[in-house]
């Protein structure tokens, strides 16, 4: 066996056999961010056999603190094609296959079918959701995590026929509202914690591959940066009726998973780039940046700036266009303000929410 | 009767950490009521209760001395 992983060969209780079972092994990443970059350098440094990533954003300047697989020259590329080139120079052992989309419940049960281990990596309560719900129909092993401030939790939900069974829906049954979501510029996030998430979530992974010791199966571990403590609890499930996952791949495409869940009337519609220049070329639209002012990149397409932080004071009395389309950074603040917008105007206008925001169709705004 | 309060995330933020007074409650749903009481802004948000380090998924005994976390759900990435 090859010298790369020599010293993880020797490890005791470790040796060929736990070598052969990750190199058989694949793995999907969704979201090559904080949490995902990490996990895929040691996946590839350890030697896993195939790894898939999915990420349909391309690289930006405030990427670069904690996502530590690209660099400044990378800013303006898809995530998914750095991180294939990276990689595979790292090593031409493992197999990288690059998905440089959103999953959605449309495309997500294909991809997952082709791979061993799920991570989820992502950054919204949707995709998150999404994942939870098809892991389960699909029975696949599960390595939940998520960061807030100076805070990460991660699970794993192994989802194996035999044994306690739980899913993320046992913690928290229901997607939260947009107005139970931090926005993403306010939360803020120091680089490091995603590194030490990320990190872990690999370890969990090798773990429950190879065998070695238990994972958290059925726990949550919250792990807190600023005293570097980790408070670890069991997961239970929930008692019947908490909540329903989909039964088949037929309820499961019909659900839907927002990047966050913006309330049941909403009449708020989602739309992507194409959607959003048809609209503009249209005429009689306005487009409304609600990022702050220090937010970057700014929009190369004519819009007018009303920062969230005093949306209702910022907003011009009259709007005249009957269309209006809300971007900001990921498509989360946009919302809101759209809800803001749809009880100011009760139906008069058609509002528009850039969905996945401005990270997501760099380079086409 | 002294409960440990242990909080995570933005609950931090309204919640202090650390031992806790409360009087004539007997169980978790009670401990839940008077928590949103004492704090408000607790009954708007997303959480989740573990006892002892095991998650509350029913209705359990609260005695002198118990641990209670309070977790919110996390997305970021």
């Amino acid at each position: 066996m090859s010298e790369r992983y020599s010293r993880q060969l020797v490890l005791q209780g470790f040796g060929v056999r736990s070598q052969n079972k990750l190199s058989k092994a694949s793995i999907l990443v969704i979201g090559a961010g904080g949490l995902g970059c990490p996990a895929l350098q040691y996946f590839t440094g350890v030697g896993i056999g195939r790894i898939g990533i999915v990420d349909g954003d391309h690289v930006s300047l405030s990427n670069l603190h904690r996502q530590v697989l690209f660099n400044t020259a990378d800013i303006g590329k898809l995530k998914t094609e750095v991180a294939f080139q990276k990689l595979t120079a790292a090593n031409p052992e493992t197999i990288i296959e690059t998905f440089p989309f959103a999953i959605k419940a449309d495309n997500c049960l294909d991809l997952l079918e082709n791979y061993d281990v799920i991570l989820d990596c992502s950054d919204n309560f949707g995709t998150r959701y999404l994942l939870n719900d098809a892991c389960a129909l699909l029975n696949k092993p599960l390595i939940f995590a998520a960061v807030s401030a100076w805070e990460g939790q991660i699970a794993v939900f192994d989802n194996n026929e035999n044994g306690l069974r739980t899913n993320y829906r046992d913690l928290f049954p229901n997607q939260p509202g947009s107005h139970e979501i931090p926005n993403c510029e306010e939360n803020g996030v120091i680089g490091v914690l995603p590194g030490v998430i990320g990190t872990m979530q690999a370890a969990e992974a090798i773990k429950l591959i190879t065998g070695i010791r238990k994972p958290l199966i059925n726990q949550l571990l919250n792990y807190n940066l600023l005293d570097q403590s980790i408070y670890i609890i069991d997961i239970l499930p929930a008692p019947a009726g908490s909540y329903e996952l989909p039964a088949d791949r037929i309820e499961f495409s019909t659900r839907r998973y927002q990047e966050i869940s913006a309330g049941t009337d909403s009449d708020i519609i989602e739309i992507n780039v194409e959607e959003m220049h048809d609209l503009i070329n249209k005429g009689s639209t306005i487009v409304i940046d609600v990022r702050e002012i220090h937010e970057r990149p700014s929009l190369s397409t004519k819009h007018i700036q009303v920062p969230m932080s005093a949306f209702d004071s910022s907003l011009p009395d009259e709007i005249n266009e009957p269309n209006i389309v809300l971007v900001c950074q990921h498509g989360i603040r946009s919302l809101a303000a759209a809800e803001k917008l749809r009880s100011k105007y009760h139906g008069q206008k058609n509002i528009y929410s850039l969905a996945g925001g401005i990270a997501r169709w760099y380079g086409q705004l | 009767m002294e409960i440990d309060i242990v909080t995570f995330g933005k609950i931090t933020e309204i919640i202090p950490n650390g031992m806790m007074s409360f009087s004539g409650l007997t169980d978790t749903d009670q401990l839940k009521a008077t928590l949103e009481q004492r704090y408000p802004e607790l009954a708007g948000m997303k959480y989740k209760l573990a006892l002892n380090k095991t998650l509350v998924q029913e209705n359990k005994p609260v005695i002198e001395g118990a641990v209670i976390a309070i977790m919110p759900p996390f997305s970021g990435g």
